[in-house]
């Protein structure tokens, strides 16, 4: 009994100061790590004291002891009000409907383009595919606001052209349309660029696995089965964790720009709630509570993401 | 607001992500705060030593030059005074917020009704003192109207220098009601277009003939500006043909005070009936509450568009651009349109002096001697002069002691309006300054402002002369109700009232706000049949979410108002 202890106590004290030798060996490294610890300190962990407002009746211009406290008053506030799952509902159907969308098609154009065999080809596709990244989304909301417009736009003019409507499309005043609008925005801007990221990742496999199953006579759709997807599987997975991290903070711009008074009750979400009952009211404490539970949830997803692929695939990020 | 949580070390291709997600979500953070005080030197040695005053206003000013332009030259010259100044984009109330919490505050600041907020969080000073000692034009200016700047009943400080309003005005220009392009009146004949029934037969007989422009593009029979807070515009129409004087969105008794959401009233149900009915029979533009104001414009600037019911300063930047193109039978005269022939037009309800909207001096505001003393000088005859006429022997002449604006002037300010303002900077400053109405005569006993009788003729293109001839006036406002034939309200324009943001006023009136703003598009859209279950809908949404107690707060700050106004 004793003698484990002791064992265990030796082994502990071997490991602690090879750790610091390590730590000695590698001192260089963490030193350049420092402006960025001090940055995410600074930038993410400071601004958290701000949390504090939640729990008070803030008002601007007084010291923080003078405030009141009201505790979980404002946090009840926001479950009681029934608009708030309202908008709750929004910004989670169209942030798993991004997330879906957002993975499946960047995985499957960056295939495709891989496959492509002429050099300049692939790159001319890859260049035009990744500029709308570029593009700020007051430009991209106003581009699909006018492709989809009832006068001239584009897409009604072909729908009348092929007779397959007979009166153009309301799209941008009907509701249940309005998910449908943000993901297809979402993913004409954004797939080209996210594709990149599978791209370096397919350019790492190494030329030997396809030749050795061309040998075995496996055709293109094969080696893109067998070899190209298990290729880029841990990154794939990495992305999608975070994303998934970052599902109810997927920020308002587009809703903001491409939204109306018509398809208000879809295209609310949680960001544009924060903006309009807190900060535009002057209800600080409310609107810090909002992003509490934002911020809450978030992490709460992360974690039993990670966790769940950490069980059945072996990758995770943490 | 937004702390990021993650930080993880993953390979150095996923490092990649990380980075531009992060960029990404600072950008969203709101780094636009008012980075106001740069380090000026900010002792006051003599008065014209340059210094640069901060100054954020919640009203956008497209032409703004930062002081760059000619009269701007010039006011930095007579004062030492630069202005680095911020105007909002999109909605300014949220500026305003942001403003008044991070304590960042700007030298100077025009928060309008959202002053209140600024009032809560100490972020403006009491100006009384410094109105009184510094501010002799000022004072001369608004005289016993002094009184009506005050904040309110319980803390009688005055806290923003009212440079919205005109002082003693007699307007002379009509820039609202319904509009109209000339070529669709002259088609008509010129009926006389007095109800909401003369407009429509208008636009329909026009549109019957002419479907489409010489391009194939269809015409546009009525298009409205629902982006954002543009659905004040929209709904504002409602009281306007209802004969409700403008208070903003309340319809207040004249005799009573009584403050009823104007939503409300059965009269203005019909007139969101008629919108209905037009949107029916496709007079109406479908996308009236789905385009963005940028499309709007784009719209009326192609000539398309034959009626509106929209203020001109929102649709005035397409007007000039019809103007530039040479097609002056597409831009728009002003009709009085009301439900029916029983309600007066209220575009001419005087208002009285409503002290409101303005300018205030911040409590972090590095010289406020010299801040009253420079919007002194714009209040006085000579800083006045310079904004609404320009500089003498540029861009005016006095001959004979008449003050004339020289010809090619003239045709630039009609043509080319945009870069003209921004060069020569006339006009521009207007809202920074105390300043007197239309047809108020200055020392030399020429106008104070451009827009008198004779200028206004000389403004318009020939086939609004036309128009006009037609209709047997010399200016669209002879086809409103005037002045005269309207009572005083005792309480100003309500909607200039600032009230404390914790008001059960203003937290209702936000909640209602976004009743309305969903349910008027949706009652407007609907089916004909629809219309009036849509409608009781809505009334009820407004009942269950307390409407009543909100009418009942704003009732009393009508009346805390009157009582404070009576007060000398």
């Amino acid at each position: 009994m004793k003698t484990i202890t002791l064992g265990t106590e030796n082994a502990y004290k071997k490991r602690r100061k090879s750790a610091w030798k390590q730590l000695k060996n590698q001192k260089y490294l963490y030193y350049m790590s420092i402006p960025f610890v001090l940055w995410v300190f600074v930038f993410q962990y400071l601004p958290l004291w701000g949390w504090t407002m939640a729990f008070q009746k803030y008002k601007p211009g007084i010291g923080f002891f003078d405030q009141k406290w009201v505790g979980f008053e404002h946090f009840r506030t926001l479950f009681r009000d029934e608009h708030f799952y309202q908008v709750l509902r929004n910004t989670l159907a169209m942030s798993f409907m991004g997330l879906i969308a957002g993975f499946i098609v960047p995985v499957i154009f960056a295939l495709l383009l891989n496959e492509v065999r002429v050099q300049s080809m692939k790159r001319f596709v890859q260049t035009v595919s990744y500029l709308p990244h570029f593009v700020s989304w007051v430009v991209a909301a106003g581009i699909v606001s006018k492709m989809l417009s009832t006068d001239g736009g584009v897409i009604n003019d072909i729908l009348l052209g092929l007779n397959i409507v007979d009166q153009p499309v309301q799209f941008m005043a009907q509701g249940h349309l309005f998910w449908g609008i943000v993901t297809g925005a979402d993913i004409w801007k954004e797939t080209g660029w996210n594709a990149i990221i599978y791209l370096a990742a397919i350019s790492g496999i190494g030329p030997e696995l396809y030749e050795a199953a061309r040998v075995d006579g496996a055709s293109r759709l094969r080696q893109m089965w067998h070899i190209t997807l298990p290729g880029i599987r841990p990154t794939i997975i990495v992305l999608l964790i975070m994303s998934i991290g970052h599902l109810l903070g997927t920020g308002f711009e587009k809703q903001f720009l491409l939204g109306n008074h018509l398809v208000i009750d879809y295209s609310e979400v949680l960001d544009l709630y924060a903006l309009n009952y807190g900060l535009a009211m002057g209800r600080y404490s409310f609107g810090t509570a909002i992003n509490i539970f934002n911020s809450v949830i978030s992490l709460m997803l992360l974690f039993a993401a990670n966790g769940v692929f950490k069980r059945f695939t072996n990758e995770s990020i943490m | 607001m937004k702390p990021e949580k993650k930080k993880f070390v993953v390979s150095s291709l996923v490092a990649l992500t990380i980075a531009s997600t992060l960029a990404g979500c600072s950008g969203n953070n709101g780094s636009t705060a008012g980075e106001g005080s740069n380090a000026e030197d900010s002792s006051s040695g003599t008065d014209l030593k340059p210094i640069t005053l901060t100054y954020f206003s919640e009203d956008g000013s497209t032409n703004w030059n930062n002081m760059k332009d000619e009269v701007g030259k010039i006011i930095t010259e007579k004062t030492g005074v630069t202005l680095d100044a911020e105007f909002a984009v999109g909605d300014p109330v949220q500026k305003i917020s942001l403003i008044a919490a991070t304590g960042n505050y700007p030298d100077l600041l025009a928060a309008k009704a959202d002053v209140g907020k600024l009032v809560d969080a100490g972020a403006v000073i009491d100006l009384t003192d410094l109105i009184d000692k510094y501010a002799p034009n000022i004072k001369k200016m608004l005289g016993d109207k002094l009184v009506r700047t005050k904040y309110s009943l319980d803390d009688e400080a005055i806290y923003a220098i009212p440079t919205w309003s005109a002082v003693d005005e007699k307007k002379m220009k009509a820039d609202g009601g319904f509009e109209l392009q000339h070529r669709v009146v002259k088609e008509a004949g010129y009926p006389e277009i007095k109800t909401v029934k003369d407009y429509e037969k208008v636009i329909q007989d026009y549109i019957d003939k002419h479907p489409t422009d010489e391009n194939g593009n269809k015409n546009i029979g009525l298009s409205l500006n629902g982006d954002d807070w543009h659905m004040y515009q929209v709904t504002n129409s409602g009281f306007q043909t209802t004969g409700g004087p403008d208070d903003g969105e309340y319809y207040i008794d004249q005799e009573t005070h009584q403050a009823t959401y104007h939503f409300r009233r059965p009269e203005e149900k019909e007139y969101f009936r008629w919108l209905n009915h037009m949107n029916d029979i496709g007079l109406l533009d479908p996308e009236s509450f789905v385009q963005k104001t940028d499309q709007f414009k784009a719209k009326v600037a192609s000539g398309r568009v034959l009626g509106l019911a929209d203020p001109e300063w929102d649709y005035g930047d397409a007007q000039n651009a019809l103007k530039a193109a040479g097609k002056f039978d597409q831009t728009y005269g002003h009709y009085p349109v009301t439900m029916s022939k029983e309600y007066k037009d209220t575009s001419f309800w005087p208002a009285g002096f409503d002290g409101g909207y303005g300018i205030s001096i911040s409590s972090k505001c590095k010289d406020p001697v010299r801040a009253i003393q420079f919007l002194d000088f714009l209040a006085s005859e000579e800083g006045q002069i310079f904004n609404n006429w320009g500089i003498e022997g540029k861009h005016y002449t006095m001959e004979n002691g008449k003050r004339e604006v020289i010809p090619a002037v003239q045709q630039r300010m009609d043509n080319d309006n945009a870069a003209f303002q921004k060069e020569s900077g006339v006009g521009l400053y207007w809202n920074m300054m105390v300043h007197y109405g239309d047809g108020i005569k200055d020392s030399t006993g020429n106008y104070f402002t451009r827009s008198f009788p004779e200028q206004l003729t000389a403004s318009y293109s020939e086939p609004e002369k036309e128009a006009l001839k037609a209709y047997g006036v010399d200016h669209w406002k002879e086809l409103f109700p005037s002045e005269e034939e309207f009572k005083p309200r005792a309480y100003g324009a309500a909607y200039t009232m600032s009230l404390a943001s914790d008001d059960p006023a203003v937290i209702l009136g936000a909640k209602m706000k976004d009743i309305t703003w969903k349910r008027i598009p949706e009652a407007v859209m609907a089916k004909p049949d629809q219309f009036d279950k849509i409608w009781d809908a809505y009334m009820k949404d407004l009942d269950k979410a307390g409407v009543k107690e909100m009418e009942e707060a704003y009732t009393k700050h009508v009346q805390n108002r009157i009582k404070l106004w009576s007060s000398k």
